[in-house]
């Protein structure tokens, strides 16, 4: 090892100090953070000293998102080549499921679209940072993980393309970057897909890769999510720990419950995510669940209605299939666009949980709710917000009213002693 | 009962005034930079469509409709006074956004001046004339219903404007970029907003099989329209080429 050779490390320090203070600085400082410990040190301001900075706390929630990215490998593999050649009579993980065949596809289908959401994004927050003239930030890591995990797997990358930057420019950028917006930009991105381009993101095509080309041929396949039969009134036949485990058809990355309840585990363990979200969240999709099995425990309503098939679902199933579990656990526990406060999490999250079967149930159009949902509880988490920190101030006020004298009578107890002194 | 319940809800969420007709935008961008505030403004626009539409529902029901003199005697039933319905409706409105001014400074003189110019312009505010003439192109058939669809369009309206005040206040210390301060960033709050709110959208369409026998006439309205569309560009086509015909003959 000669002297002159240079690490690439040690190329980047040098550009680091070469583009000190111009326009180009925040780049290669990303970089340097990026793939190295940064050596920078806070150098103004009141700080709070602690380990996990934004980048340590973006990093945990990827770490609980790569299981649920492998799996999704597998899952699409299995998903087509069971549409093709019939699903297994004696399913076996071994033989079925964790095959090289399976992730090869998968890992065909599901890394581009990883890489153009990271590609585009990372893009974008480079171009602002260095118009704006700030260091990137790391927020977009998460997003543009969360990004290809919610979509389905035959959305072209061009759509991709351009929903990212929708969702990075309009739903984040333009409110100053990172820790700003009021939209989960995942989210954005994914309704900007939704309602731009209805015919790739739902119905009971795009959810299985390749079912849209074979549409019409004699090679069909189907690939219709379990909400989507419910919908229809029909009946599927996936088992309920085919459910619960993930070996069913929908967006890439939402399928496992268990994965994502293990993942939920992790961020709830390591303090990144709120359990107060997760579990009131959960609370209120059971109870609105709850509530439609009762209507049609009742007999409001006949078998024949459309809102039947998802009404009489088994109320805790609602968790187990389509996005619910993967919206609370990752998407409704963002810290920035949720609600901030104790009680205001409470208040959030059983709304999100609820408001996600309802949309389920009530609106035929949209059996994936849980998006939705959660949309709308972040334009109304600053006004849950509000009102709590008000209440809470209100009811200190009436505190002081009510405990005024003491402090009065200790403090003119106090003043004669010092005259005397 | 249920068809009470069910415009309640409808008139707040689905048929949103400001995220599903994109009415009443001006005092709603202009008044939405505290919640106070926002909230006092939400409160005499509930008040006030839940007495105008009402009084303008009679007004329809008994003046204006086709037929609606007829109690008035039996010559006077094939009068349609339809067409006065903007002047009579604007006049109630001012009327009552003037009883409203006067009974807010009485009691309230703090959120009269924090309303300022803002309560005299409900008078022309979008959403209070379009709750009334939505009633009356809706048809809403009793009293009750009319009141019914007042206040709770009138909530909806609260509602988006208490949400966009609150995300204001919280956007308060954000880097927005210079140029889209003030009201530009709120454009895109509220269009981002209407994303939210288009989670409602389509909800309850019409009972049972409502949803799908609308969905089908809205598709087959479209192939009509496609094919007349068609039809016309054919004729045109014919008609142009018979005109090149005969210049050329």
């Amino acid at each position: 090892m000669s002297d002159k050779r240079l690490t690439f490390k040690k190329r980047l320090h040098i550009l680091k100090h070469h583009y000190r203070g111009k326009k180009m600085a925040p780049a290669f400082n990303a970089f340097h953070t990026f793939l190295f410990a940064p050596n920078e040190t806070t150098h103004s301001g009141s700080h709070v000293r602690v380990a996990d900075d934004l980048k340590r706390a973006m990093n945990t929630v990827i770490m609980a998102l790569i299981p649920v990215l492998l799996f999704s490998f597998f899952n699409t593999g299995y998903q087509h080549y069971s549409a093709i050649n019939g699903f297994p009579q004696a399913f076996s993980i071994w033989d079925h499921f964790l095959t090289w065949e399976n992730f090869w596809l998968g890992f065909k289908l599901v890394m581009p679209l990883v890489v153009v959401s990271y590609g585009v994004g990372l893009l974008i927050e480079f171009i602002f940072a260095v118009i704006k003239g700030h260091e990137v930030e790391e927020g977009y890591l998460v997003t543009g993980m969360l990004v290809p995990l919610i979509v389905p797997v035959d959305t072209p990358l061009w759509m991709l393309a351009v929903a990212v930057v929708f969702g990075v420019v309009i739903g984040k950028e333009v409110f100053g970057g990172t820790g700003m917006n009021i939209l989960n930009p995942a989210l954005t991105i994914r309704a900007f897909l939704f309602f731009a381009y209805p015919t790739w993101m739902s119905g009971d095509k795009v959810w299985v890769h390749g079912a849209v080309e074979r549409t019409g041929t004699p090679d069909a396949i189907s690939g219709e999510t379990i909400l989507g039969y419910l919908a229809q009134n029909g009946s599927y036949e996936y088992s309920l720990s085919d459910m619960f485990f993930g070996f069913i058809p929908g967006s890439v990355g939402e399928t496992s419950t268990f994965l994502i309840l293990l993942g939920g585990l992790f961020l709830i363990f390591s303090k990144i995510a709120s359990w107060r979200i997760m579990v009131s969240a959960v609370i209120g999709s059971l109870v609105m669940g709850l509530i439609f099995n009762g209507v049609v425990d009742a007999g409001w309503i006949s078998t024949g209605s459309k809102f039947y098939g998802l009404m009489s679902f088994e109320f805790w199933q609602h968790l187990l299939v389509g996005g619910l579990a993967f919206g609370i656990v990752y998407m409704a526990t963002d810290p920035v666009t949720g609600a901030q406060t104790n009680r205001g999490k409470w208040i959030y999250g059983f709304l999100i949980g609820f408001i996600s079967v309802m949309i389920r149930v009530f609106n035929p159009a949209y059996p994936e709710g849980v998006f939705l949902a959660i949309l709308l509880m972040n334009v109304f988490a600053p006004t849950i917000d509000h009102y709590v920190v008000r209440g809470n101030v209100r009811r200190r006020m009436k505190r002081l009213k009510h405990a005024t004298i003491l402090p009065k009578d200790t403090e003119q107890a106090e003043v004669p002693k010092v005259e005397t002194v | 009962m249920l068809e009470h319940v069910e415009l309640f809800f409808k008139s707040i969420f689905i048929d949103n005034m400001v995220f599903a007709v994109f009415l009443g935008m001006c005092s709603y961008l202009a008044v939405s930079k505290k919640v106070a505030t926002a909230v006092g403004l939400g409160a005499a626009v509930i008040f006030v469509l839940a007495v105008t539409v009402p009084l303008n529902w009679l007004l329809d029901q008994y003046l204006l409709q086709d037929g609606a003199l007829a109690w008035l005697g039996p010559e006077y039933a094939d009068y349609n006074l339809s067409f006065l319905s903007f002047i009579l409706f604007i006049a109630t409105i001012a009327t009552m956004v003037q009883l409203v001014e006067i009974v807010v400074e009485k009691f309230s003189p703090a959120l009269y001046n924090s309303l300022g110019i803002f309560l005299p312009l409900i008078a022309v505010n979008c959403a209070i004339l379009g709750g009334s003439l939505f009633m009356q192109a809706r048809e809403i058939p009793t009293l009750g219903l009319a009141f019914n669809y007042g206040v709770s369009s009138g909530i909806g309206w609260f509602l988006a404007i208490l949400a966009i005040a609150a995300i204001r206040e919280k956007i308060r210390y954000s880097n927005v970029p210079a140029p889209l301060r003030g009201l530009g960033i709120t454009f895109i709050i509220t269009g981002l907003m209407g994303i939210g709110f288009q989670s409602f959208g389509g909800m309850l369409t019409g009972g049972d099989d409502g949803a799908a026998a609308e969905e089908e006439t809205t598709a087959q309205k479209i192939e009509e329209v496609q094919k007349e569309e068609k039809e016309e560009i054919d004729e045109n086509a014919v008609s142009y080429t018979d005109e090149a015909l005969n210049a050329n003959p």
